[in-house]
């Protein structure tokens, strides 16, 4: 029986989307059979990125409604044996579909795949709630901003209020140049605010937005410096261990014995 | 029941409160909020946009980066203290404070927030020259 795992952020833009492709992709290429859901509803762009819009039938809310069975509404990707999608509606909207439904379906690709990632929506509404009804567990996306790395500790706690286990911390768009200059919060920064663990880091690489603008995920070349580091991650979530590079930090101490706040 | 009742003979009751105390045992993460009407205690982390309202004071076993009012019914006696003392803003009783403008290193040891003539100042939980507790 296979796994569910959900792709989430608390923010938009971070690249949960970007994050689900690619890791399908890895995961498909180490062998193991692998759906990514679309669980953005209204917002469809997982077919997008993947360059399957011109094949979708049917979507998850035909799937949900039983204007087909979910094996109909399933995209085989013609390029990677093992990788399919099962799309999102563009015309409805969120409430479309209930968590316990979203269930219902998890449960059933999880009969049939090794892994089935559901790419989450933004936000903390419905379509978030939807997301991570049938998760086993959750990877949270985040990007070295206080305002993403803020919505992701957000997220964690409703992660922790559904019981779902600790989810695991994938930092990405990292720039270490602007890091070493002080000037962009680094990796181990981002872990001490979340206290999770982490899982994987993805730099910052144009091959993404060349990539993705063609529906070809940078991951399936080996070019790309994001989709080394996502094949790293498809390890991890595995359960491989694959060590992270070295990360520098400077330790701080400090001897002071009385300071005073000021007014706010 | 009698050991209570003994300890509260030889302290004092200043010091022993028969108020119950919430003991949270997790960290707070972003948009978490705990009001509760006597002491709070946390064996955690109070993260940056977790919010803990005490009528009376709060101990953090932890790194408190969020905001702590202690105090809310308005007694400026009461104090906060955690592992590590990071937060955004802290009120005590009517005092309203926020860490200065410009950054500072914390201490990597436990400190104490107390309204000492309508100014929060922050102290080391434990002083370093004799490995007492800053308070009684
Ligand atoms: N590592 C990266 N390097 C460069 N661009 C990226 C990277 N990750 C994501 N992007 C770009 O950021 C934008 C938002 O990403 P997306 O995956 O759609 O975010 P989300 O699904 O969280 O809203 C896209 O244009 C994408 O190409
Ligand atoms: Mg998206």
């Amino acid at each position: 029986m296979g796994e569910v795992i959900v792709i989430t952020s608390g923010k938009g833009g971070v690249g949960k989307t970007t994050t689900t492709a690619n890791l399908g992709v890895a995961l498909a290429q180490l062998g193991l059979k692998t759906c990514l859901v679309d669980a953005d509803i209204g917002l469809r762009n997982l077919d997008v990125v993947l360059g399957l819009e011109n094949r979708i039938v049917y979507d998850l809310v035909d799937v949900v409604e039983g204007f087909c069975r979910l094996r109909q509404a399933l995209i085989r990707d013609k390029r990677l044996e093992g990788l399919n999608l099962l799309p999102a509606a563009q015309t409805k909207d969120k409430t479309s579909v209930t968590p316990e439904q979203m269930r219902t379906v998890t449960e059933e690709l999880r009969q049939e795949f090794d892994y089935v990632l559901v790419d989450s929506p933004a936000g903390i509404e419905q379509g978030f709630k939807n997301a991570i009804a049938g998760a086993d567990r959750a990877l949270i996306v985040a990007t070295p901003e206080v305002a993403s790395v803020r919505d992701a500790d957000r997220i964690i706690g409703l992660l922790e209020a559904a019981e779902i286990p600790p989810a695991r911390l994938i930092v990405n768009r990292l720039r270490p140049g602007m890091v070493r200059k002080g000037d962009m919060m680094s990796v181990d920064d981002i872990v001490d605010i979340l206290a999770i663990d982490l899982i994987g880091v993805v730099p910052e690489d144009e091959l993404i937005v060349v990539t993705t603008n063609r529906g070809e995920p940078a991951a399936l070349s080996h070019e790309s410096r994001a989709g080394e580091a996502y094949r790293q991650i498809a390890r991890r979530v595995r359960g491989e261990e694959v060590p992270f590079a070295e990360m520098d930090e400077p330790a701080g101490f400090f001897g002071r014995l009385r300071r005073i706040f000021g007014q706010a | 029941m009698s050991h209570v009742a003994h300890a509260s003979a030889d302290v004092g009751q200043e010091a022993l409160r028969q108020d119950a105390a919430l003991y949270v045992r997790r960290t707070l993460r972003s948009g978490q909020k705990i009001a509760h009407d006597g002491d709070v205690i946390v064996l955690g982390d109070v993260h940056a946009g977790a919010e803990i309202k005490a009528a009376g004071d709060v101990l953090v076993f932890g790194h408190l980066r969020g905001m702590v009012h202690a105090g809310a019914d308005g007694s400026d006696g009461a104090m906060v203290c955690a592992w590590r003392l990071e937060p955004v803003q802290l009120r005590i009783g009517h005092v309203i404070a926020r860490p200065p403008d410009v950054h500072e290193d914390v201490p990597d040891a436990p400190e104490i927030a107390r309204v000492e003539q309508g100014q929060v100042i922050i102290e080391r939980a434990v002083r370093p020259e004799d490995g007492r507790m800053a308070r009684g």
